[in-house]
Protein backbone atom coordinates (compact mmCIF):
# COMPACT_ATOMS: atom_id res chain seq x y z
CA UNK A 1 0.00 0.00 0.00
CA UNK A 2 1.17 3.52 -0.83
CA UNK A 3 0.26 6.15 1.73
CA UNK A 4 0.76 9.83 1.04
CA UNK A 5 0.23 11.98 4.12
CA UNK A 6 0.04 15.79 4.21
CA UNK A 7 2.53 15.98 1.36
CA UNK A 8 3.61 19.54 0.61
CA UNK A 9 6.31 20.23 -1.96
CA UNK A 10 7.70 23.66 -2.84
CA UNK A 11 10.22 24.93 -5.41
CA UNK A 12 11.86 28.20 -4.36
CA UNK A 13 9.11 28.78 -1.79
CA UNK A 14 6.40 28.31 -4.45
CA UNK A 15 4.10 25.55 -3.33
CA UNK A 16 3.50 23.05 -6.14
CA UNK A 17 1.78 20.37 -4.06
CA UNK A 18 -0.33 21.47 -1.14
CA UNK A 19 -1.18 19.09 1.69
CA UNK A 20 -1.89 15.99 -0.39
CA UNK A 21 -3.15 12.93 1.46
CA UNK A 22 -4.27 9.69 -0.15
CA UNK A 23 -3.97 5.92 0.00
CA UNK A 24 -3.45 3.54 -2.90
CA UNK A 25 -4.14 -0.13 -2.19
CA UNK A 26 -2.17 -3.01 -3.70
CA UNK A 27 -3.39 -3.93 -7.19
CA UNK A 28 -5.22 -0.65 -7.83
CA UNK A 29 -4.95 1.08 -11.20
CA UNK A 30 -4.94 4.81 -10.49
CA UNK A 31 -5.08 7.63 -13.02
CA UNK A 32 -3.81 11.10 -12.13
CA UNK A 33 -5.35 13.95 -14.11
CA UNK A 34 -4.74 17.66 -14.05
CA UNK A 35 -3.73 20.61 -16.24
CA UNK A 36 -0.12 21.56 -17.04
CA UNK A 37 1.71 22.68 -13.91
CA UNK A 38 -0.78 20.92 -11.63
CA UNK A 39 1.99 18.97 -9.89
CA UNK A 40 1.24 15.53 -11.38
CA UNK A 41 4.89 14.74 -12.15
CA UNK A 42 5.99 16.20 -8.82
CA UNK A 43 3.52 13.91 -7.08
CA UNK A 44 4.83 10.75 -8.76
CA UNK A 45 8.41 11.87 -8.16
CA UNK A 46 7.57 12.36 -4.48
CA UNK A 47 6.07 8.87 -4.38
CA UNK A 48 9.44 7.66 -5.73
CA UNK A 49 11.44 9.71 -3.23
CA UNK A 50 12.86 11.89 -6.02
CA UNK A 51 11.47 15.10 -4.53
CA UNK A 52 12.00 16.15 -0.94
CA UNK A 53 8.79 17.46 0.64
CA UNK A 54 8.74 20.48 2.91
CA UNK A 55 6.02 18.78 4.93
CA UNK A 56 4.51 15.32 5.15
CA UNK A 57 5.79 12.27 3.35
CA UNK A 58 5.21 9.02 1.54
CA UNK A 59 5.26 5.50 2.95
CA UNK A 60 5.24 2.32 0.90
CA UNK A 61 4.12 -0.83 2.72
CA UNK A 62 4.56 1.10 5.97
CA UNK A 63 8.19 2.09 5.23
CA UNK A 64 9.41 5.61 4.43
CA UNK A 65 9.84 5.85 0.66
CA UNK A 66 13.58 6.65 0.77
CA UNK A 67 14.26 3.60 2.94
CA UNK A 68 11.98 1.50 0.73
CA UNK A 69 13.87 2.56 -2.42
CA UNK A 70 17.24 1.66 -0.85
CA UNK A 71 16.16 -1.91 -0.17
CA UNK A 72 13.33 -2.53 -2.65
CA UNK A 73 14.02 -0.14 -5.54
CA UNK A 74 13.67 -2.92 -8.08
CA UNK A 75 10.11 -3.55 -6.87
CA UNK A 76 9.14 -0.33 -8.63
CA UNK A 77 8.91 0.06 -12.40
CA UNK A 78 9.11 3.70 -13.43
CA UNK A 79 8.51 5.32 -16.76
CA UNK A 80 9.79 8.92 -16.57
CA UNK A 81 8.58 11.60 -18.93
CA UNK A 82 9.71 10.84 -22.49
CA UNK A 83 11.73 14.04 -22.84
CA UNK A 84 14.13 13.41 -19.95
CA UNK A 85 15.49 10.09 -21.24
CA UNK A 86 18.79 10.24 -23.15
CA UNK A 87 17.63 8.64 -26.41
CA UNK A 88 20.90 9.50 -28.15
CA UNK A 89 22.90 6.87 -26.30
CA UNK A 90 24.63 4.34 -28.61
CA UNK A 91 22.78 1.34 -27.21
CA UNK A 92 20.47 -1.25 -28.73
CA UNK A 93 16.92 -1.89 -27.60
CA UNK A 94 18.03 -4.98 -25.64
CA UNK A 95 20.63 -2.85 -23.81
CA UNK A 96 18.01 -0.21 -22.99
CA UNK A 97 15.54 -2.78 -21.66
CA UNK A 98 18.22 -4.33 -19.44
CA UNK A 99 19.85 -1.02 -18.46
CA UNK A 100 18.52 -1.13 -14.90
CA UNK A 101 20.09 -4.55 -14.30
CA UNK A 102 23.40 -3.06 -13.24
CA UNK A 103 26.33 -5.43 -12.89
CA UNK A 104 29.98 -4.91 -11.91
CA UNK A 105 32.32 -4.63 -14.91
CA UNK A 106 29.24 -4.13 -17.12
CA UNK A 107 31.34 -3.14 -20.12
CA UNK A 108 32.45 -6.77 -20.50
CA UNK A 109 28.98 -8.12 -19.82
CA UNK A 110 27.13 -10.73 -21.89
CA UNK A 111 23.40 -11.29 -21.44
CA UNK A 112 22.13 -14.68 -20.25
CA UNK A 113 19.61 -16.69 -22.29
CA UNK A 114 17.04 -16.03 -19.56
CA UNK A 115 17.57 -12.27 -19.80
CA UNK A 116 17.29 -12.34 -23.60
CA UNK A 117 14.07 -14.38 -23.45
CA UNK A 118 12.62 -12.07 -20.84
CA UNK A 119 13.41 -9.01 -22.99
CA UNK A 120 11.88 -10.75 -26.04
CA UNK A 121 8.72 -11.53 -24.06
CA UNK A 122 8.12 -8.00 -22.82
CA UNK A 123 8.99 -6.43 -26.17
CA UNK A 124 6.41 -8.72 -27.78
CA UNK A 125 3.81 -7.70 -25.16
CA UNK A 126 4.34 -4.07 -26.21
CA UNK A 127 4.55 -4.94 -29.92
CA UNK A 128 8.20 -4.07 -30.63
CA UNK A 129 9.80 -7.53 -30.55
CA UNK A 130 11.25 -7.04 -34.04
CA UNK A 131 13.23 -4.01 -32.81
CA UNK A 132 15.25 -5.94 -30.20
CA UNK A 133 18.63 -5.39 -31.86
CA UNK A 134 17.92 -1.95 -33.34
CA UNK A 135 19.54 1.16 -31.88
CA UNK A 136 17.23 3.21 -29.67
CA UNK A 137 18.05 6.50 -31.37
CA UNK A 138 16.84 5.05 -34.68
CA UNK A 139 13.35 4.22 -33.36
CA UNK A 140 10.32 6.47 -33.59
CA UNK A 141 9.15 8.24 -30.43
CA UNK A 142 6.27 5.80 -29.97
CA UNK A 143 8.56 2.77 -30.37
CA UNK A 144 11.01 4.26 -27.86
CA UNK A 145 8.17 4.68 -25.39
CA UNK A 146 7.11 1.05 -25.84
CA UNK A 147 10.73 -0.04 -25.25
CA UNK A 148 10.63 1.94 -21.99
CA UNK A 149 7.44 0.15 -20.99
CA UNK A 150 9.17 -3.20 -21.59
CA UNK A 151 12.10 -1.98 -19.46
CA UNK A 152 9.73 -1.16 -16.61
CA UNK A 153 8.58 -4.78 -16.54
CA UNK A 154 12.01 -6.44 -16.37
CA UNK A 155 12.04 -6.68 -12.57
CA UNK A 156 8.41 -7.88 -12.36
CA UNK A 157 7.61 -4.79 -10.30
CA UNK A 158 4.95 -4.68 -7.60
CA UNK A 159 4.36 -1.01 -8.34
CA UNK A 160 4.35 0.57 -11.79
CA UNK A 161 4.55 4.35 -12.04
CA UNK A 162 3.99 5.81 -15.49
CA UNK A 163 4.42 9.49 -16.26
CA UNK A 164 2.49 10.15 -19.46
CA UNK A 165 3.05 6.71 -21.04
CA UNK A 166 1.06 7.64 -24.12
CA UNK A 167 3.47 10.41 -25.20
CA UNK A 168 4.33 9.86 -28.90
CA UNK A 169 2.14 6.74 -29.04
CA UNK A 170 -0.53 6.67 -31.75
CA UNK A 171 -4.24 6.64 -30.89
CA UNK A 172 -4.81 3.04 -31.95
CA UNK A 173 -1.97 1.62 -29.86
CA UNK A 174 -3.01 3.83 -26.95
CA UNK A 175 -6.16 1.78 -26.46
CA UNK A 176 -4.18 -1.46 -26.57
CA UNK A 177 -1.72 -0.03 -24.08
CA UNK A 178 -4.44 0.83 -21.58
CA UNK A 179 -5.84 -2.68 -22.05
CA UNK A 180 -2.44 -4.25 -21.32
CA UNK A 181 -2.02 -2.11 -18.22
CA UNK A 182 -5.50 -3.00 -16.99
CA UNK A 183 -4.73 -6.69 -17.45
CA UNK A 184 -1.39 -6.38 -15.63
CA UNK A 185 -3.13 -4.69 -12.75
CA UNK A 186 -5.79 -7.42 -12.52
CA UNK A 187 -3.77 -10.57 -13.19
CA UNK A 188 -0.54 -9.66 -11.40
CA UNK A 189 -2.10 -7.54 -8.64
CA UNK A 190 0.23 -4.80 -9.80
CA UNK A 191 -0.34 -1.32 -8.38
CA UNK A 192 -0.30 1.12 -11.29
CA UNK A 193 -0.15 4.89 -11.01
CA UNK A 194 -0.50 6.63 -14.34
CA UNK A 195 -0.23 10.33 -15.10
CA UNK A 196 -2.11 11.20 -18.25
CA UNK A 197 -3.76 14.00 -20.17
CA UNK A 198 -6.02 11.46 -21.89
CA UNK A 199 -9.08 12.16 -19.74
CA UNK A 200 -11.47 9.98 -21.73
CA UNK A 201 -9.30 6.87 -21.63
CA UNK A 202 -8.33 7.35 -18.00
CA UNK A 203 -11.95 7.48 -16.92
CA UNK A 204 -12.65 4.31 -18.89
CA UNK A 205 -9.75 2.07 -17.85
CA UNK A 206 -8.57 2.99 -14.37
CA UNK A 207 -10.09 1.90 -11.03
CA UNK A 208 -9.49 5.18 -9.22
CA UNK A 209 -9.07 8.73 -10.42
CA UNK A 210 -7.25 11.61 -8.80
CA UNK A 211 -7.79 15.13 -10.05
CA UNK A 212 -4.93 17.37 -9.10
CA UNK A 213 -4.19 21.03 -9.40
CA UNK A 214 -1.70 21.80 -6.62
CA UNK A 215 -4.36 20.48 -4.24
CA UNK A 216 -6.09 17.13 -4.57
CA UNK A 217 -9.53 18.07 -5.86
CA UNK A 218 -11.00 14.61 -5.96
CA UNK A 219 -10.01 11.01 -5.40
CA UNK A 220 -12.46 8.21 -5.95
CA UNK A 221 -13.71 5.29 -8.01
CA UNK A 222 -13.79 6.22 -11.67
CA UNK A 223 -17.56 5.67 -11.96
CA UNK A 224 -18.44 7.56 -8.82
CA UNK A 225 -17.21 11.03 -9.73
CA UNK A 226 -19.26 13.75 -11.35
CA UNK A 227 -16.62 14.72 -13.87
CA UNK A 228 -18.15 17.79 -15.40
CA UNK A 229 -18.03 19.64 -12.10
CA UNK A 230 -14.62 18.34 -11.02
CA UNK A 231 -12.96 19.04 -14.37
CA UNK A 232 -14.40 22.54 -14.44
CA UNK A 233 -12.91 23.08 -10.99
CA UNK A 234 -9.51 21.58 -11.88
CA UNK A 235 -9.06 22.84 -15.45
CA UNK A 236 -11.04 26.05 -15.05
CA UNK A 237 -13.16 25.42 -18.16
CA UNK A 238 -16.31 23.57 -19.13
CA UNK A 239 -15.21 20.23 -20.55
CA UNK A 240 -16.97 17.35 -22.20
CA UNK A 241 -15.59 13.83 -22.04
CA UNK A 242 -15.89 11.71 -25.18
CA UNK A 243 -14.85 8.11 -24.70
CA UNK A 244 -14.18 6.22 -27.91
CA UNK A 245 -15.81 2.81 -27.65
CA UNK A 246 -15.36 -0.06 -30.11
CA UNK A 247 -18.93 0.40 -31.24
CA UNK A 248 -18.37 4.04 -32.11
CA UNK A 249 -18.22 3.38 -35.85
CA UNK A 250 -18.20 6.87 -37.23
CA UNK A 251 -15.30 8.35 -35.30
CA UNK A 252 -11.84 8.68 -36.84
CA UNK A 253 -10.34 6.47 -34.13
CA UNK A 254 -12.27 3.38 -35.24
CA UNK A 255 -11.87 4.19 -38.93
CA UNK A 256 -8.09 3.90 -38.40
CA UNK A 257 -8.56 0.49 -36.80
CA UNK A 258 -10.68 -0.70 -39.71
CA UNK B 1 69.14 7.74 -23.25
CA UNK B 2 66.81 9.39 -25.75
CA UNK B 3 65.02 6.06 -26.23
CA UNK B 4 64.43 5.88 -22.49
CA UNK B 5 62.66 9.22 -22.71
CA UNK B 6 60.62 8.12 -25.73
CA UNK B 7 59.70 4.81 -24.10
CA UNK B 8 58.71 6.50 -20.83
CA UNK B 9 56.54 9.01 -22.65
CA UNK B 10 54.95 6.22 -24.72
CA UNK B 11 54.10 4.13 -21.62
CA UNK B 12 52.62 7.16 -19.81
CA UNK B 13 50.77 8.23 -22.95
CA UNK B 14 49.32 4.78 -23.67
CA UNK B 15 48.06 4.22 -20.12
CA UNK B 16 46.50 7.66 -19.79
CA UNK B 17 44.98 7.59 -23.27
CA UNK B 18 43.25 4.25 -22.61
CA UNK B 19 41.76 5.60 -19.38
CA UNK B 20 40.74 8.92 -20.95
CA UNK B 21 39.16 7.19 -23.94
CA UNK B 22 36.85 5.11 -21.70
CA UNK B 23 35.93 8.21 -19.68
CA UNK B 24 35.54 10.10 -22.95
CA UNK B 25 32.52 7.91 -23.75
CA UNK B 26 30.61 9.26 -20.75
CA UNK B 27 31.93 12.79 -21.20
CA UNK B 28 30.57 12.89 -24.77
CA UNK B 29 27.34 10.98 -24.09
CA UNK B 30 26.56 13.32 -21.17
CA UNK B 31 27.63 16.37 -23.20
CA UNK B 32 30.35 17.36 -20.70
CA UNK B 33 33.17 17.95 -23.18
CA UNK B 34 33.81 21.42 -21.85
CA UNK B 35 34.62 19.79 -18.48
CA UNK B 36 38.04 18.63 -19.70
CA UNK B 37 38.94 22.14 -20.81
CA UNK B 38 37.84 23.54 -17.45
CA UNK B 39 39.70 20.99 -15.33
CA UNK B 40 42.91 21.17 -17.38
CA UNK B 41 42.96 24.95 -17.27
CA UNK B 42 42.21 24.88 -13.54
CA UNK B 43 45.52 23.05 -13.08
CA UNK B 44 47.24 26.17 -14.41
CA UNK B 45 46.69 27.91 -11.08
CA UNK B 46 48.44 25.04 -9.30
CA UNK B 47 51.32 24.93 -11.79
CA UNK B 48 51.81 28.67 -11.23
CA UNK B 49 52.06 28.05 -7.48
CA UNK B 50 54.67 25.35 -8.21
CA UNK B 51 56.75 27.98 -10.04
CA UNK B 52 56.24 30.56 -7.34
CA UNK B 53 57.39 28.28 -4.53
CA UNK B 54 59.97 26.47 -6.65
CA UNK B 55 58.24 23.08 -6.24
CA UNK B 56 57.93 20.23 -8.71
CA UNK B 57 55.35 17.45 -8.71
CA UNK B 58 51.62 17.20 -8.66
CA UNK B 59 50.50 18.51 -5.30
CA UNK B 60 49.45 22.05 -6.28
CA UNK B 61 48.10 21.21 -9.77
CA UNK B 62 46.16 18.25 -8.35
CA UNK B 63 44.81 20.34 -5.52
CA UNK B 64 43.61 23.01 -7.94
CA UNK B 65 42.11 20.58 -10.45
CA UNK B 66 40.39 18.34 -7.92
CA UNK B 67 39.06 21.36 -6.02
CA UNK B 68 37.92 22.92 -9.28
CA UNK B 69 36.20 19.73 -10.44
CA UNK B 70 34.42 19.32 -7.10
CA UNK B 71 33.36 22.97 -7.14
CA UNK B 72 32.09 22.65 -10.71
CA UNK B 73 30.17 19.51 -9.76
CA UNK B 74 28.79 21.18 -6.62
CA UNK B 75 27.69 24.35 -8.40
CA UNK B 76 26.00 22.27 -11.06
CA UNK B 77 24.27 19.95 -8.59
CA UNK B 78 23.26 22.41 -5.91
CA UNK B 79 23.26 25.80 -7.52
CA UNK B 80 21.09 27.19 -10.25
CA UNK B 81 23.93 27.10 -12.77
CA UNK B 82 24.43 25.13 -15.93
CA UNK B 83 27.49 22.89 -16.02
CA UNK B 84 29.09 25.04 -18.74
CA UNK B 85 28.64 28.27 -16.78
CA UNK B 86 30.08 26.67 -13.63
CA UNK B 87 33.10 25.40 -15.59
CA UNK B 88 33.61 28.80 -17.20
CA UNK B 89 33.70 30.67 -13.87
CA UNK B 90 36.22 28.24 -12.31
CA UNK B 91 38.30 28.08 -15.49
CA UNK B 92 38.75 31.85 -15.85
CA UNK B 93 39.47 32.20 -12.12
CA UNK B 94 42.26 29.58 -12.28
CA UNK B 95 43.78 31.09 -15.41
CA UNK B 96 43.67 34.63 -14.00
CA UNK B 97 45.10 33.42 -10.69
CA UNK B 98 47.84 31.48 -12.51
CA UNK B 99 48.89 34.43 -14.67
CA UNK B 100 48.83 36.72 -11.63
CA UNK B 101 51.06 34.37 -9.59
CA UNK B 102 53.39 33.70 -12.56
CA UNK B 103 53.89 37.42 -13.07
CA UNK B 104 55.29 37.53 -9.52
CA UNK B 105 57.73 34.67 -10.28
CA UNK B 106 61.04 35.02 -12.11
CA UNK B 107 61.89 33.34 -15.42
CA UNK B 108 58.59 31.54 -15.88
CA UNK B 109 58.06 32.28 -19.58
CA UNK B 110 60.67 29.76 -20.79
CA UNK B 111 58.57 26.89 -19.45
CA UNK B 112 55.21 28.23 -20.56
CA UNK B 113 55.16 26.40 -23.89
CA UNK B 114 55.79 23.10 -22.10
CA UNK B 115 52.87 23.73 -19.73
CA UNK B 116 50.51 24.77 -22.46
CA UNK B 117 51.45 22.22 -25.13
CA UNK B 118 53.33 19.44 -23.30
CA UNK B 119 56.99 18.45 -23.15
CA UNK B 120 58.12 14.88 -23.70
CA UNK B 121 61.43 15.56 -21.91
CA UNK B 122 59.64 16.45 -18.68
CA UNK B 123 58.17 12.94 -18.21
CA UNK B 124 60.16 11.23 -15.44
CA UNK B 125 60.34 7.72 -13.97
CA UNK B 126 58.29 9.01 -11.06
CA UNK B 127 55.60 10.14 -13.53
CA UNK B 128 55.59 6.66 -15.06
CA UNK B 129 55.15 4.92 -11.70
CA UNK B 130 52.46 7.42 -10.64
CA UNK B 131 50.67 6.88 -13.95
CA UNK B 132 50.80 3.09 -13.53
CA UNK B 133 49.18 3.38 -10.08
CA UNK B 134 46.52 5.85 -11.28
CA UNK B 135 45.81 3.69 -14.33
CA UNK B 136 45.27 0.59 -12.18
CA UNK B 137 42.86 2.38 -9.82
CA UNK B 138 41.16 4.42 -12.55
CA UNK B 139 40.69 1.46 -14.90
CA UNK B 140 39.08 -0.66 -12.18
CA UNK B 141 36.92 2.31 -11.12
CA UNK B 142 35.50 3.07 -14.56
CA UNK B 143 35.09 -0.53 -15.79
CA UNK B 144 33.62 -1.79 -12.48
CA UNK B 145 31.07 1.03 -12.45
CA UNK B 146 30.45 1.14 -16.21
CA UNK B 147 26.82 -0.10 -15.93
CA UNK B 148 26.17 2.41 -13.14
CA UNK B 149 27.43 5.34 -15.23
CA UNK B 150 25.55 3.98 -18.25
CA UNK B 151 22.27 4.07 -16.30
CA UNK B 152 23.03 7.53 -14.85
CA UNK B 153 23.70 8.80 -18.39
CA UNK B 154 20.45 7.24 -19.64
CA UNK B 155 18.27 8.69 -16.89
CA UNK B 156 19.31 9.83 -13.42
CA UNK B 157 15.89 9.15 -11.90
CA UNK B 158 16.05 5.49 -12.89
CA UNK B 159 19.56 5.32 -11.43
CA UNK B 160 18.28 6.69 -8.11
CA UNK B 161 15.47 4.12 -7.99
CA UNK B 162 18.01 1.38 -8.78
CA UNK B 163 19.76 2.40 -5.53
CA UNK B 164 22.77 4.14 -7.08
CA UNK B 165 24.31 6.95 -5.04
CA UNK B 166 24.31 9.36 -7.98
CA UNK B 167 25.96 12.29 -6.19
CA UNK B 168 28.84 10.17 -4.88
CA UNK B 169 29.55 8.63 -8.29
CA UNK B 170 29.20 12.00 -9.97
CA UNK B 171 31.82 13.59 -7.69
CA UNK B 172 34.10 10.54 -7.94
CA UNK B 173 33.97 10.62 -11.74
CA UNK B 174 35.09 14.25 -11.76
CA UNK B 175 37.86 13.63 -9.23
CA UNK B 176 39.27 10.66 -11.18
CA UNK B 177 38.96 12.63 -14.41
CA UNK B 178 40.82 15.60 -12.94
CA UNK B 179 43.65 13.35 -11.66
CA UNK B 180 44.05 11.71 -15.08
CA UNK B 181 43.98 15.09 -16.83
CA UNK B 182 46.64 16.55 -14.51
CA UNK B 183 48.90 13.55 -15.16
CA UNK B 184 48.40 14.04 -18.91
CA UNK B 185 49.42 17.71 -18.88
CA UNK B 186 53.18 17.02 -18.92
CA UNK B 187 52.89 14.98 -22.09
CA UNK B 188 50.08 16.69 -23.96
CA UNK B 189 49.80 20.11 -22.31
CA UNK B 190 46.92 22.07 -20.87
CA UNK B 191 45.59 23.32 -24.19
CA UNK B 192 45.62 19.98 -26.03
CA UNK B 193 44.60 17.47 -23.37
CA UNK B 194 40.92 17.91 -24.17
CA UNK B 195 41.53 16.16 -27.49
CA UNK B 196 41.71 12.90 -25.52
CA UNK B 197 38.33 13.54 -23.97
CA UNK B 198 36.52 14.15 -27.24
CA UNK B 199 38.31 12.50 -30.18
CA UNK B 200 38.25 8.84 -28.95
CA UNK B 201 34.45 8.79 -28.82
CA UNK B 202 34.13 10.78 -32.05
CA UNK B 203 36.39 8.30 -33.88
CA UNK B 204 34.58 5.36 -32.23
CA UNK B 205 31.14 6.75 -33.15
CA UNK B 206 32.17 7.07 -36.79
CA UNK B 207 33.19 3.39 -36.90
CA UNK B 208 30.62 1.74 -34.62
CA UNK B 209 27.03 2.30 -33.48
CA UNK B 210 27.45 0.28 -30.31
CA UNK B 211 28.89 1.57 -27.03
CA UNK B 212 31.30 -1.36 -26.69
CA UNK B 213 32.61 -0.77 -30.21
CA UNK B 214 32.84 2.98 -29.62
CA UNK B 215 34.89 2.52 -26.42
CA UNK B 216 37.14 -0.16 -27.94
CA UNK B 217 37.80 1.75 -31.17
CA UNK B 218 38.27 4.95 -29.17
CA UNK B 219 40.92 3.29 -26.98
CA UNK B 220 42.75 1.76 -29.97
CA UNK B 221 42.75 5.07 -31.85
CA UNK B 222 44.05 6.89 -28.74
CA UNK B 223 46.91 4.42 -28.30
CA UNK B 224 47.75 4.59 -32.02
CA UNK B 225 47.80 8.39 -31.89
CA UNK B 226 50.09 8.43 -28.85
CA UNK B 227 52.57 5.90 -30.26
CA UNK B 228 52.60 7.31 -33.79
CA UNK B 229 52.64 10.89 -32.46
CA UNK B 230 55.60 10.33 -30.13
CA UNK B 231 57.67 8.59 -32.83
CA UNK B 232 56.74 11.20 -35.42
CA UNK B 233 57.72 13.95 -32.96
CA UNK B 234 61.07 12.21 -32.35
CA UNK B 235 61.94 11.89 -36.02
CA UNK B 236 60.53 15.25 -37.11
CA UNK B 237 61.83 17.05 -34.01
CA UNK B 238 58.41 18.57 -33.33
CA UNK B 239 56.53 19.04 -30.01
CA UNK B 240 55.08 15.67 -28.94
CA UNK B 241 51.74 16.95 -27.62
CA UNK B 242 50.89 18.83 -30.79
CA UNK B 243 52.10 15.96 -33.03
CA UNK B 244 50.00 13.41 -31.10
CA UNK B 245 46.90 15.57 -31.42
CA UNK B 246 47.52 16.13 -35.16
CA UNK B 247 47.81 12.35 -35.66
CA UNK B 248 44.57 11.91 -33.71
CA UNK B 249 42.79 14.54 -35.83
CA UNK B 250 44.02 12.69 -38.96
CA UNK B 251 42.58 9.43 -37.57
CA UNK B 252 39.31 11.19 -36.87
CA UNK B 253 39.15 12.43 -40.48
CA UNK B 254 39.98 8.91 -41.70
CA UNK B 255 37.21 7.51 -39.51
CA UNK B 256 34.64 9.19 -41.77
CA UNK B 257 35.70 6.86 -44.59
CA UNK B 258 33.85 3.71 -43.40
CA UNK B 259 30.63 5.75 -43.52
CA UNK B 260 31.35 6.89 -47.07
CA UNK B 261 32.34 3.44 -48.39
Amino acid sequence: MIEVKNLTVAFDKKIVLDDISMKIEKGEFVGILGPNGAGKTTLVKSILGLEKPVKGGVRINGVDVNEYIKTNGTCIGYLPQYAIVNWNMPIRVIDAVLIEKIKPFGIFRKYSKQEIESVRHWLSVFGVEDKMYDYIKELSGGQQQRVSLARCMMHNPEILILDEPNTAIDAVYNTRLYGILKELSRKNSMTIIMVSHDIGAVTKYVDEIMCLNVKLHCHGKSGSINFSDVLKEVYGNDMEIVVHEDGCKNCAFNKDKQ
Amino acid sequence: MIWDIVLRAAVVGILLSVLLSIMSYFVVVRKMTFAGVGIAHSAFGGIALNFFFGFAGYIFPLFFSVAASLLIAFLYKKGNMSEDSAIDVIFVFSMAFGVFILSLSNGYSANMLGILFGNILSVTNFDMITTLAVFAVGFIFITYLFSHFQLISYNEELAYIAGINIDLLYYLFWVVLSIVIVLSIKLIGIILVNAFLVLPTLVGSNCSKNYKGIVAIGAVSSVLSVVAGIFAAYFLNTPAGATIVLVFISLWLLSFLPKKL
